[in-house]
């Protein structure tokens, strides 16, 4: 078993991703969570003080990291470098499809803790209370997307089925590593 | 036996209750909760929402109000109470005299639990409250074995709660003064152990330190399981040997003891984790639920701990005090 799989990552998300990071997705992800604080409003209520933090986001399987500042309507989102952590408060670091697992409510965070598989730095109590926040938001594909009706559950079974998929395949990797 | 879950939130209130909670606990967002962590816990609207929600569902909601009363703020602890018999909550938890006093006083008919905080083992201790306040159920300190809860049944004439997945104390409930030595504030009186605001990770060549207001209280190296930040689970060295002092990162699971629970006489049984998110208490209730359901069908719950094995803190579980093993 390759090494990056006993990490919970894929070989698929190195391949993928970093096309996707050479276009504009910090711009696409910024207008992605501003659209949705503008239809929910109360979802950031969670983060209170720390909305106006700086979260720096690394995928440790891609070659790019994000920084975000999760503020309501003037959120917003970065696709950086590896290094460029001099703003960030926070950090919060794991392979992508871990990542995303927490963002949809898939996976407990203090069990990745626990494992090892998410580390985090900065401020703890920010960690926290993003977590929570993000855990009671129930964001679906869709959300971020602002798609609504059969559109909206299209894309929701679409993404959400295939990054179930792939983390199955992840946590096999993961699995068998812990084993090994 | 009731199955009796955690919710940090809303959207995990819900998910207990989909996943086969019988009732749900939870608290307000303020210290008068002994889970007081940023981004957590309910609103008075929530939690009104929340009560609809579960009893729809023909489920209940117990709610939590049990820190200690600070001296000189204690109406913040009244209104929780208060607020929590409007929202039509199905029992308060207490450990608090002034807490349960002022409940029994000003709402007769809300029902009242004995918290866990209140550390209460001995017939006589359990009869002061259910005299003194009419309380109708003791959540058990997780000190007693199976069979002195079984003798302690024998003595009491009251429900009792027993804790069945999550998180240890290792110091007797609501008496611990670890956290506080170390940042001020404690579950005791500020409903937070280890507050995060003063718990730090910094990566170095030997691994990641965990500090806690200063105090390096653990060092691991990348592929080594941990724990929550606490001082009762840091790592320190003694007499020339660096060990977990006080007690190992490691969470109980008594999937092992339920039909012993069972025949000790326990009413219901509590998964720890108010802090934890919606996939922890979707996983953990689903799978107590199905043993829950094997052992009063008069099966046995096998399979449960390699079930949670992922869930647990260090990835590690124990029966702790249920069977006293070191003895």
């Amino acid at each position: 078993m390759a090494d990056e799989q006993r990490d919970g990552s894929l070989p698929l998300a190195r391949i993928l991703f970093p096309k996707i990071g050479a276009l504009p997705l910090g711009t696409l992800l910024t207008k992605a969570l501003r659209d949705l604080a503008k239809r929910q409003p109360n979802l950031f209520d969670r983060l209170g003080e720390h909305k106006s933090a700086c979260f720096f986001v690394d995928p440790t399987d891609l070659s790019f990291a994000f920084l975000v500042v999760p503020d309501g309507e003037r959120s917003l989102v970065r696709v950086v470098g590896k290094s460029e952590t001099s703003s960030a408060a926070v950090f919060i670091s794991g392979p992508i499809l871990m990542l995303l697992g927490l963002l949809d409510g898939s996976l407990d965070g203090d069990a990745l803790f626990f494992r090892r598989i998410v580390s985090i730095g900065g401020r703890t109590e920010a960690v926290l209370a993003l977590r929570n926040a993000i855990d009671d938001a129930e964001l679906r594909p869709a959300d971020l997307l602002g798609l609504h009706g059969a559109l909206g559950r299209l894309a929701d079974n679409a993404i959400l089925g295939s990054l179930r998929a792939a983390r199955r395949l992840a946590c096999r990797g993961l699995d068998q590593g812990e084993r090994s | 036996m009731e199955l009796i879950c955690p919710a940090g939130t809303p959207a995990t209130l819900r998910a207990a209750v989909v996943a086969g909670a019988d009732a749900v606990y939870c608290g307000f967002r303020n210290e008068t909760n002994a889970r007081n962590f940023p981004g957590l816990n309910f609103s008075t609207a929530e939690l009104a929402e929340g009560v609809r929600f579960a009893h729809d569902h023909g489920k209940k909601v117990l709610v939590a109000i049990n820190t200690f009363a600070q001296p000189g703020r204690v109406d913040l602890w009244h209104k929780a109470v208060d607020e929590a018999a409007q929202c039509g909550a199905d029992a308060v938890i207490a450990a608090d005299l002034a807490v349960l006093d002022h409940a029994a006083n000003c709402h007769p008919g809300l029902r009242l639990h004995l918290s866990v905080q209140a550390a209460a083992s001995t017939p006589e201790a359990v009869k002061f409250y259910v005299d003194a306040f009419r309380v109708r159920r003791v959540v058990l300190p997780r000190v007693l074995s199976v069979q002195e809860i079984a003798a302690l049944n024998r003595m009491i004439d009251v429900e009792t709660e027993a804790f069945v997945f999550g998180g240890l104390c290792v110091m007797v409930e609501g008496r611990c003064y670890l956290s506080s030595y170390a940042t001020g504030k404690s579950p005791n009186l500020s409903g937070v152990c280890s507050p995060p605001e003063h718990v730090t990770y910094e990566d170095d060549a030997e691994g990641t330190a965990a500090r806690l207001a200063g105090f390096t209280i653990d060092r691991y190296a990348q592929s080594q399981p941990t724990g929550y930040p606490t001082l009762c689970k840091g790592r320190f060295t003694a007499g020339g040997k660096t060990s977990y002092l006080f007690e190992d990162p490691v969470s109980l699971n008594a999937g092992g003891v339920l039909a012993g629970l069972k025949a000790a006489g326990v009413t219901a049984l509590k998964i720890e984790g108010r802090q934890r998110g919606k996939a922890y208490v979707t996983e953990v209730v689903r799978a107590f639920r199905r043993a829950v359901d094997a052992v009063e069908a008069g099966g046995d719950a096998a399979e449960i701990d390699r079930i949670l094995a992922g869930m647990s803190e260090g990835g590690r579980q124990t029966e702790g005090a249920y069977k006293k093993t070191w003895r």
